[in-house]
């Protein structure tokens, strides 16, 4: 059984080296190559490949944002021309990573990586929202949130966002009166934002600390956030000292 | 070497800041003594003079006891002894003047003598006063000395960035087109080498013409045509005045190279950036306008570039220079405007 590839890099130079690459390979085919994140998540629905090339900075979407919005089972091998922090998180989490320019030789030890994961009984799956975190350089946060709908793809700037509810394996993201669901933990959430704009005030809560307009009393311990568009948040104890801490140091 | 003393106009400018002081010394001395008008400028212009010398004196004396690393009490006890000893060569001086005088003031070392203390007092103080102005002095240059210094250390550092991933991706395309178009493979080669080598040779120069910039920006606009091809669409519109202008070094190919980065890149079917310059009003007038996608995360924010762009111009010109950054329908144009100036060939 040959192994399905897809090419994913927006420019044309690049993707011809790996079709050159990949034209000595019996036993990998190319079922599609994509200049963008969008036509990359699209394709890789569509054509449910084995083996993804994925360049990190692309237009529309970037790499790890193409990641998160798919859930194939898919080996994948970074292919990027310089980045400090992305390389931590692809020896982590990718196949392996090829820095452009690369030979012949380099690629064939990437493939040969790839056929051993895809001989594996059950591939390991990448945890794609780690992954981002781990390649974000440090002091950055992320500035938006990309949600999969069916075939639609929501991008959200993060300073839209009201606050974030955890249900079970997903989390709700809330901005303007709409709310969207995204499978994701809500502690990899909170690590990839701004500690100074979002806070983590319940277990299961991240509020935008812009759309805060009052903290009323509950019961004892617990207090509740009452939003902008009326919201109310609950705030624990921890959530409440934390908040406190955010407002006396901004 | 005193600053003062360096430079005629301050010098004067020094001179002339004394008379007031001299006219006070003046009013005080005769005062306090019995003499008239002309007695009294007789004695105190020469005084005035000799003092105004001395209380340069301070200069030294500052310069070994800097503010911030001496002990208080070593400065004050330093300066007093210092100020006394400075008052005493003032005052030694007037027994001689006042013998010179007396040939046409036979009274006037009698008349003068109850003046002498509330001279040495005035002399004292004014030593003292020359001795906080010498601290404020100090105090200012080093403090522009410090900005000099750390503009000239982010500007090796602008000098010495070649942007990892320009290089990189450039050898990637180079690495392609070997087996697919080998003369296009070696023309980019040369092209890379020109901009590598004229970027470098560019960053020890302090100035150069506009045109060399233009030239810059192009040879690297050629690099990156290479590796986006139809995607990359540049317009070029220049006054051929421009050229000549003289301008720091590295100037245009940051924001250009910004454009590519932040503008084509990030549109799949790719962009314009259009390159626009103009002489009006004693002023060169620069623009470069590119296409954009506007849901794209906002690197530009930080964007290390246009803040060292800013801070060179802030530099060269002070305020006479411009930069505004204009964002509209997908569009992103950035605007530099300096004086035109010519270098001066000898």
């Amino acid at each position: 059984m040959s192994i399905r590839a897809l090419i994913a890099d927006d420019e044309e130079l690049a993707r011809h080296i790996l079709r050159e690459y990949l034209a000595n390979q019996p036993d990998i085919q190319i079922v599609g190559e994509c200049d963008n994140g969008f036509a990359t998540v699209k394709a890789i629905s569509e054509l449910k490949p084995d083996l993804l090339f994925l360049d990190v900075q692309m237009p529309k979407l970037d790499g790890f944002e193409v990641l998160e919005l798919v859930d194939a089972k898919l080996a994948v091998v970074f292919v990027t021309a310089y980045d400090q922090y992305a390389t931590k998180a692809f020896d982590a989490a990718a196949v392996d990573y090829l820095l452009k320019p690369f030979d012949l030789a380099r690629f064939q030890s990437a493939l040969d990586r790839v056929r051993q994961r895809l001989a594996l009984p059950q591939p390991p799956t990448l945890a794609p929202a780690e992954l981002r975190n781990a390649a974000l350089p440090p002091g950055r946060h992320t500035e938006r949130i990309v949600i999969r709908d069916g075939a639609k793809v929501h991008i959200l700037p993060v300073a839209q966002i009201d606050y974030v509810e955890a249900q079970d394996d997903y989390l709700a993201f809330h901005s303007t009166g709409k709310s969207y669901l995204k499978q994701q933990t809500i502690s990899s959430l909170e690590e990839s934002l701004d500690p100074s704009q979002f806070i983590r005030v319940h277990r299961s809560f991240i509020v935008n600390l812009e759309r805060i307009r009052k903290i009323e009393a509950y019961t004892k311990d617990a207090r509740l956030a009452i939003l902008a568009d009326g919201s109310k948040i609950p705030v624990s104890r921890a959530g409440y000292l934390k908040l406190k801490e955010v407002m006396a140091h901004p | 070497m005193h600053p003062l003393l360096q430079n005629r106009n301050s010098l004067f400018a020094y001179f002339f800041a004394w008379v007031p002081l001299g006219v006070m010394l003046g009013v005080v001395v005769s005062g306090a003594g019995h003499l008239d008008a002309r007695a009294t400028l007789a004695v105190i212009a020469p005084v005035t003079l000799l003092l105004s010398f001395v209380c340069l004196s301070p200069w030294f004396l500052c310069r070994s006891l800097p503010l911030n690393s001496t002990a208080q009490w070593r400065i004050l006890a330093y300066h007093s002894i210092a100020a006394m000893l400075a008052s005493s060569l003032v005052l030694l001086m007037v027994p001689f003047l006042l013998q010179l005088l007396t040939r046409f003031r036979p009274k006037i070392e009698q008349q003068f003598e109850p003046a002498m203390r509330a001279l040495a007092g005035m002399c004292f103080l004014f030593y003292m006063l020359s001795v906080a102005l010498h601290y404020m002095l100090q105090a200012v240059e080093n403090s522009r000395q410090a900005e000099v210094l750390s503009r000239e250390a982010e500007l090796k550092a602008l000098k010495a960035q070649v942007n990892p991933h320009f290089l990189f991706n450039s050898l990637n395309s180079i690495s392609a087109l070997t087996t697919v178009d080998p003369a296009r493979a070696r023309e980019m080669c040369v092209r890379l080498s020109d901009f590598l080598r004229n970027s470098l040779r560019m960053g020890e120069r302090t100035s150069i013409p506009f045109g060399e910039e233009l030239a810059l920006a192009n040879t690297y606009l050629d690099v990156e045509q290479v590796r986006f091809g139809k995607r990359l669409r540049v317009v070029q519109d220049f006054d051929s005045a421009c050229q000549e202008c003289e301008v720091p070094p590295l100037l245009v190919q940051p924001l250009v190279e910004n454009a590519v980065k932040h503008g084509v890149a990030s549109l799949t079917e790719g962009g314009e950036i259009s390159l626009h310059a103009h002489v009006a009003d004693g002023r060169l007038c620069f623009s470069v306008e590119n296409h954009f996608d506007p849901d794209a995360p906002s690197q530009r924010k930080s964007g290390f570039g246009l803040v060292n762009v800013r801070n060179r111009l802030k530099a060269r010109y002070g305020n006479a220079a411009r930069l505004d950054v204009d964002v509209h329908d997908g569009t992103y144009r950035v605007q530099l405007s300096v004086p035109f100036t010519k270098e001066i060939r000898k």
